[in-house]
């Protein structure tokens, strides 16, 4: 029988890491995470369940520390150019099990990468927060901490508004950062994270991007409180609240990268969470085609299997269709922000706009596609033992963040035709 | 001008009380849903079942077609489509559920109860059921699907999930792990189209839900449609006495089915212009910040919520269509012919195909607040994906459009 490997990997991106990498996480997400899967929908709350399984990957299996120099106790793979292709394969692992999960995941190291990455790695701060994550088997998480409330997409919109409807301040005082403001929706809130980074203005209403400020600040900071967890559509391992910041104060050098650089590797962090966002969907997809793979053979019309109906192949073959080319994309995406040589760092507009394009056009095929599958699935589609409506939720909702499609059509459209005035 | 009003329909079909029908069905979603819902969410027993009863009973959607003589409203005539379209997009307007468990009871009281077609004996057996009790009833249907083992009857292409047998004392049901469309946990009563044995088409027998050898699995979860608590049955040597076979043969299902589909779709489009409710308030009151603009007035994300209200309007319009094809058998045929049957089943589909691309649309337009809880969007979603589920694949459904227009011979 075909399996999700028969799909298409463009096997010169691969690396024998990422491989090894993935094949761990499969064996993880099988044992741990898939068989108890439906019940985590139903602890968006508590996280008792989803905790647990999130132990062994980060801190047992140490997977947290990935990013951190090896003499501090990490892998590594900050300075690795295959850093974004093994991303998107463990990504894509975890997606298969639970998208939400895979955010969580994904979101430990994203604001990581402002202080990790090379060639911008912040050393001192590494050696600062290396060893929370390396020095410990429990998991840590991290959150970045960016949209605000009235404020949509706008952080986000950096290239546009430039900071300048940013909220959050951060002031200085002597050696430390005073910072007050309200933050919304980051992933791993809601008393998960250990470590936050911060996106604030250092000069309110500026359009200068210096004074974008992105500032790490530990969760256990005074002053920092965080709200009851949201309740979702989906996605319930991906926790998020409300956080609030009242005169919170951490030292000056907790300022990821410097006026300037925290706004332009803030591209960066745009352009691999478009990446691990594609990751997520076609990880989501793999395992909608395992599911759906189980119910054609068993299920029979007019005395056939269900996938012998010429007009129910054709939906079938659209989905397979969907996966092979947004996989493809998607590998296309993550070899695109590991080669700077030949496309330009990640944190260029030009890479950011064209991983926004992969990342909605991605997400538009994948509902599109996933929305017919459950309708052939007919009353199966909808029921959660057949898990195929619980990724249909989750992956809406990668659509969704990150300023959703609408700001990705204006900053696609912006760059490519050279718009002036949208 | 009502909000809702800006999305035309025929109301100059609607006679002086289908629009006041509508309008008291309009408070009171408002007042008993709406207003609570932030609050209880979708909890059943506080939300939902005490909804449930006001607009069944209290209302009396569940009376209206019984004969006045039953205790119903007698409103039984074809015309009674225009109320049914017009009652049932107000109820899916607070929520989709609970106008999907309307639809189902009003298709089987079209069935069993309309004007110059009563089945008299049925009708005085059934109709104190839903007219002299103080709860609602809620009615379930257990409809043709995809098959797992062998031996079933086939109705169309897919098979018909209970055998039934007739005997001297009446009819024995038999049958593993039906799915029904509906409650399978709490239905009061099941009209289940079975095969019958030596019998080329299917019958729907009415099975109640305490009847012995009906076996309820646990409620199991889904999507969407919180009011519908839904669970497999198996069907063990289940016996209802012969009068609780009400209808058979494929134009008595059709006819059914094609009153089914109204309710759905006018639900679907409930749905959609409560969805257009909420995506009006995020676009009157939500400023781009950046260009201190109103979220409306931006070309982009207007010229997406215009296709949100072109959709709600087109489809609305549909559906009014169809009620005007039920509300005529004299132009159109009668509502279990091959042509009104194909209409109902092309305008039901197409509703929650542009439907559910619409609200995606609306999400899209919302970003993270249109799955969060609070913003009540994401509820909508999840109900008319899972609607859409149950009606069946839209590429079975296009056979039977296929076999009208082309006249297929072996689909």
């Amino acid at each position: 029988m075909r399996t999700i490997d028969d799909f298409s990997r463009p096997k010169e991106y691969l690396t024998p890491l990422g491989e090894n990498i993935g094949d761990i996480f499969r064996d993880w997400v099988d044992r741990e995470v898939i068989p108890y899967r439906r019940q985590f929908d139903e602890d968006w709350k508590e996280h008792e369940l989803i905790l647990p399984p999130f132990k062994r990957l980060l801190g047992e299996y140490g997977i947290q520390r990935m990013l951190f120099p090896e003499d501090l106790g990490g892998w590594g793979l900050g300075h690795s150019d295959f850093l974004s292709v093994a991303a998107f394969r463990m990504f894509e692992e975890v997606a298969r099990a639970d998208s939400g999960m895979a955010v969580a995941f994904g979101v430990v190291f994203w604001p990581l990468l402002f202080i990790a990455a090379e060639p911008h790695v912040n050393r001192r701060l590494c050696e600062e927060f290396a060893p929370m994550f390396c020095e410990t088997t429990e998991a840590v998480f991290s959150a970045l901490a960016m949209t605000e409330p009235q404020g949509g997409a706008d952080i986000e919109n950096y290239e546009f508004l430039k900071g300048s409807t940013i909220q959050t301040t951060a002031v200085q005082d002597g050696d430390e950062w005073v910072i007050n403001g309200h933050k919304l929706w980051p992933t791993n809130t809601g008393g998960v994270a250990d470590l936050l980074a911060v996106v604030c203005t250092t000069d309110p209403g500026s359009r200068d991007k210096e004074n974008i400020a992105v500032i790490f600040v530990p969760t256990d900071a005074a002053g920092v409180t965080q709200g009851e967890s949201y309740e979702k559509a989906g996605m319930a391992a991906d926790k998020n609240s409300d956080i609030w910041f009242e005169n919170t104060r951490v030292p000056l050098w907790y300022r990821a990268c410097g006026p300037g650089d925290d706004s332009l590797y803030f591209g960066e962090v745009m352009s691999l969470g478009g990446m691990g966002t594609i990751a997520f969907t076609v990880g989501v997809m793999m395992n909608i085609f395992e599911r759906l793979q189980d119910f054609v053979n068993t299920r029979t019309y007019r005395d056939r299997p269900l996938k012998e109906n010429d007009a129910v192949a054709g939906v079938l073959a659209d989905f397979a269709a969907t996966i092979e080319a947004c996989r493809i994309v998607g590998y296309q995406c993550a070899r695109m922000c590991d080669r700077p040589d030949l496309y330009g760092p990640r944190w260029s507009p030009e890479v950011v706009i064209k991983t926004r394009a992969h990342r909605y056009f991605v997400a538009d095929r994948a509902i599109e596609a996933i929305g017919k599958v459950m309708n052939i699935m007919e009353s199966y589609g909808a029921d959660r033992d057949w898990d195929v409506e619980k990724h249909w939720r989750d992956v809406k909702m990668c659509q969704l963040w990150m300023g959703g499609k609408q700001l990705c059509q204006m900053e696609v459209a912006r760059w490519f035709y050279e718009c002036e005035t949208l | 001008m009502n909000n809702l009003d800006l999305f035309p329909y025929q109301k100059n079909r609607l006679e002086d009380t289908d629009l006041q029908l509508a309008s008291t069905l309009h408070d009171l979603v408002e007042r008993e849903v709406m207003d609570k819902r932030l609050e209880l969410k979708e909890d059943y027993e506080q939300l939902l079942k005490p909804s449930m009863r006001k607009i069944f009973v209290d209302i009396g959607l569940q009376k209206m077609f019984w004969p006045e003589k039953l205790g119903g409203e007698g409103h039984n005539g074809p015309e009674a489509a225009y109320t049914v379209v017009a009652a049932l997009e107000q109820v899916a307007r607070a929520d989709t559920g609970l106008a999907f468990l309307a639809a189902h009871g009003m298709a089987l009281q079209a069935s069993m109860a309309s004007r110059g077609e009563t089945d008299g004996e049925a009708c005085a057996r059934f109709a104190p059921l839903f007219c002299e009790g103080e709860d609602a009833v809620v009615v379930s249907l257990v409809l043709p699907t995809y098959a797992e083992g062998e031996g079933l009857t086939k109705w169309r292409g897919k098979y018909l999930q209970v055998t039934a047998k007739k005997g001297a004392e009446g009819w024995t049901l038999e049958g593993q792990g039906v799915r029904p469309t509906c409650s399978g946990a709490d239905a009061d009563l099941f009209a289940v189209l079975c095969g019958v044995a030596g019998e080329d088409g299917p019958a729907l027998i009415l099975v109640p839900g305490d009847a012995a050898g009906l076996k309820r699995g646990d409620e199991f979860k889904k999507t969407g449609l919180a009011a519908s608590r839904n669970a497999d049955l198996d069907l063990v040597k289940v016996k209802v006495p012969a009068e609780n076979c009400i209808l058979s043969g494929d134009e008595a299902v059709r006819k059914l089915l094609s009153w089914y589909y109204l309710g759905l779709a006018a639900a679907g489009v409930g749905s959609l212009l409560a969805s257009y409710e909420i995506l009006k308030e995020w676009g009157d009151t939500r400023v781009i910040k950046g260009r201190g603009q109103v979220f409306k007035e931006n070309p982009l994300t207007a010229a997406l919520m215009a296709q949100i209200a072109q959709d709600t309007a087109l489809d609305r319009l549909l559906v009014y269509d169809l009620a005007g094809m039920l509300a005529d058998p004299g132009t159109f045929g009668g509502a279990g012919s091959e042509a009104v049957h194909t209409a109902a089943t092309m305008i039901v589909q197409h509703v929650y195909t542009s439907a559910e691309m619409a609200i995606h649309h609306v999400m899209e337009l919302m970003a993270s607040a249109g799955y969060a809880k609070e913003w009540q969007l994401e509820r909508y979603w999840r109900d008319v994906k899972t609607v859409q589920c149950y009606l069946g694949a839209s590429e079975i459904a296009k056979f039977d459009v296929a076999r009208w227009f082309y006249q297929c011979e072996t689909l």
